[in-house]
């Protein structure tokens, strides 16, 4: 039997390198000097996805909601095979907060068709909450699995995952429809890796226009939806500053004198 | 008055969990900093003492369901058990959840049944005039950001380690114990755990001061020994990474990192760890960090003291000869 998943993808502000303040003397965060990223959640998510449609078939859509900055996470869904996607764009959405970004996904789910699978990665940042997939969940009405480290076996009607709980695992049988939110880092070399954009879609997608709904589009009116949280303020975390040796293995003098300093520190 | 606070009491093997403890802590001294009163909401089956306990902890009254089907965790069970619960509770202003993977489950679907406002992962829930604020870290630890409800709306926070110290029992205080309903839709009961591994705690590695550490980089079982080697030589305790225990080298109880133990020992030894933001946040406060790696662009390296490039099997024979001939 083929499924057909739904995963929300997302860009975050890519803060890997991010050595120093990020906040403002106004109390804001200063992300002019931020690039961003695909939610390396969410590509698992996707990945995870597109694993269901290559053993059994049916069909796999990103969706995304909010302007694209400066990596269109639809375009490098399209590069790693899915079948379509869809953008929800609104001015309501650069400030809203993850009930408002929660319902838009919801209506946009709704208007794309209901799937078998939504799918979505677990933990985003930057005023997210890191709580739009369970609260999309929910409002679709569908049961969910958190903290969803491997999908094991779908057939049946119902889907098969392993979860992690404190101190270990969970497998969980939950009926289709359902919703997934996967929680997973993943190492270059495992097979729930994200597989890379490939070259010929690439050529093929470049172009490819992307279907964009405003929030008007999915029926929802921008002057009744508002914000239930709001940010009041940010503050600089102070950073632990590490003295930071580089050593070559090879050294073995440096090697020693690193035990000599640990012993005698 | 929407004064009161709530508190889901999440419970194990072993009675009520630490967080959850802290999570009553954090809400009595709410509550009583706003006027109003203390509510626990427990959810199970066959539930013996703890009910009291919430009690002796500083709960004016435990709001408890006790019921078969909810035996087991489940997502859509549980969230109708306390959106129903906290819906007859007009006074209920906060409702605070451990930031356990339980926790932060529920409050979200929780949050959408209720038309509440939400803020998970919280370092600190504070006062603020009329109003609760949910400080939490973002920006890869480099902001606290603050977030608060507009109007009037139930406010839903969950609460990391560390947001209030755990209180002792309170020998004589009992709170009023008050039954839930437990009324569930043929739709809630539409998944089930099949089976649960959970670690056998054999070792504290919060006590251990020096923790070895292995990673997927690893690579094999013959590799793992060879690291257990370093842990005994360097007289610390061996540990894994997530990848690690899922490869099968190392048992759960000894898995460092967000599902889990937090440690600070005085010496980290990270081994094939690439320092993924799971297992960094269960020991990046250790107080010197060294860290081997073939690639030396591994994030790990970003946050270590001492950063070793190479392959671990030529580096760590070479740890293992030198610690065991070292002299002052």
């Amino acid at each position: 039997m083929a499924y057909n998943s739904i995963v929300l993808v997302r860009e975050i502000w890519d803060t890997r390198d991010l050595l120093d303040g990020v906040v403002r003397s106004d109390g804001q965060a200063d992300t002019s000097r931020l690039t961003t990223r695909f939610d390396p959640e969410d590509l698992n998510a996707l990945e995870m996805a597109l694993q269901v449609k290559d053993e059994h078939g049916g069909t796999v859509t990103a969706l995304s909601v909010g302007a694209s900055r400066e990596v269109d996470v639809l375009r490098e869904s399209l590069y790693r095979g899915v079948d379509a996607v869809y953008r929800v764009v609104d001015p309501v959405l650069d400030t809203a907060d993850t009930s408002v970004k929660a319902t838009a996904a919801t209506k946009a789910v709704e208007k794309i068709g209901r799937p078998d699978l939504f799918i979505a990665g677990l933990n985003v940042g930057e005023g997210e909450n890191s709580h739009v997939g369970v609260h999309t969940a929910q409002l679709l009405g569908l049961p969910r699995a958190h903290y969803v480290d491997r999908l094991q076996s779908i057939g049946d009607g119902a889907a098969t995952c392993i979860r992690a709980i404190e101190g270990g695992y969970e497998t969980v049988a939950i009926s289709l429809p359902a919703a997934l939110i996967v929680g997973v880092a993943l190492l270059k070399e495992d097979p729930r890796a994200p597989r890379s954009a490939k070259a010929r879609l690439k050529l093929q997608m470049k172009k490819t226009p992307i279907e964009q709904w405003s929030i008007a589009d999915l029926g929802l009116d921008p002057a009744t939806i508002g914000n239930v949280t709001i940010c009041v303020g940010v503050e600089p975390v102070e950073q632990r500053a590490i003295d930071s040796r580089r050593i070559e293995g090879s050294d073995e003098a440096a090697l020693k004198q690193m035990i000599q300093e640990l012993k005698e520190w | 008055m929407t004064n009161d606070v709530w508190v889901y009491a999440e419970h194990d093997a072993d009675g009520l969990t630490d967080l959850t403890l802290q999570c009553l802590a954090r809400g009595r001294s709410l509550a009583d900093q706003q006027g109003g009163s203390l509510s626990a909401l427990l959810l199970g089956s066959a539930l013996g003492d703890l009910p009291a306990t919430l009690g002796s902890r500083g709960a004016d009254r435990v709001f408890v369901a006790d019921d078969e089907r909810l035996a087991q965790y489940s997502p859509m069970t549980y969230t109708r058990v306390i959106g129903s619960a906290l819906k007859e509770q007009a006074a209920a202003g906060a409702l605070l959840f451990p930031a356990s993977t339980q926790g932060n489950d529920l409050a979200p679907a929780v949050t959408q049944t209720l038309s509440a406002s939400c803020v998970l992962d919280c370092t600190a829930v504070d006062v603020d005039g009329e109003t609760l604020v949910g400080k939490r870290l973002e920006y890869d630890r480099k902001a606290l950001a603050g977030y608060k409800a507009t109007g009037s709306a139930l406010q839903v926070f969950t609460a990391q380690d560390g947001v209030a110290e755990a209180v002792s029992p309170e020998t004589g205080r009992a709170g009023e114990t008050i039954p839930v309903a437990v009324v569930l839709h043929e739709s809630d009961c539409v998944s089930k755990v099949l089976k649960r591994e959970i670690a056998q705690k054999t070792i504290n590695l919060k006590e251990a001061r020096v923790i070895v550490a292995a990673g997927a980089g690893v690579g094999s079982k013959e590799n793992f020994a060879l690291v257990e080697e370093l842990a005994a030589v360097a007289g610390g305790e061996i540990a894994a990474s997530r990848a690690a225990v899922d490869a099968g080298w190392a048992t759960l109880d000894r898995q460092i990192g967000q599902t889990g133990v937090t440690v600070r020992p005085d010496l980290y030894i990270a081994v094939g760890i690439s320092g993924a933001v799971q297992h960094r946040v269960g020991m990046m406060d250790s107080k010197r960090i060294v860290a081997i790696n073939v690639d030396a662009n591994a994030p790990i390296f970003r946050f270590s003291h001492y950063c070793i490039v190479g392959d671990l099997v030529e580096v760590v024979p070479k740890l293992i000869k030198l610690w065991q001939n070292y002299t002052r």
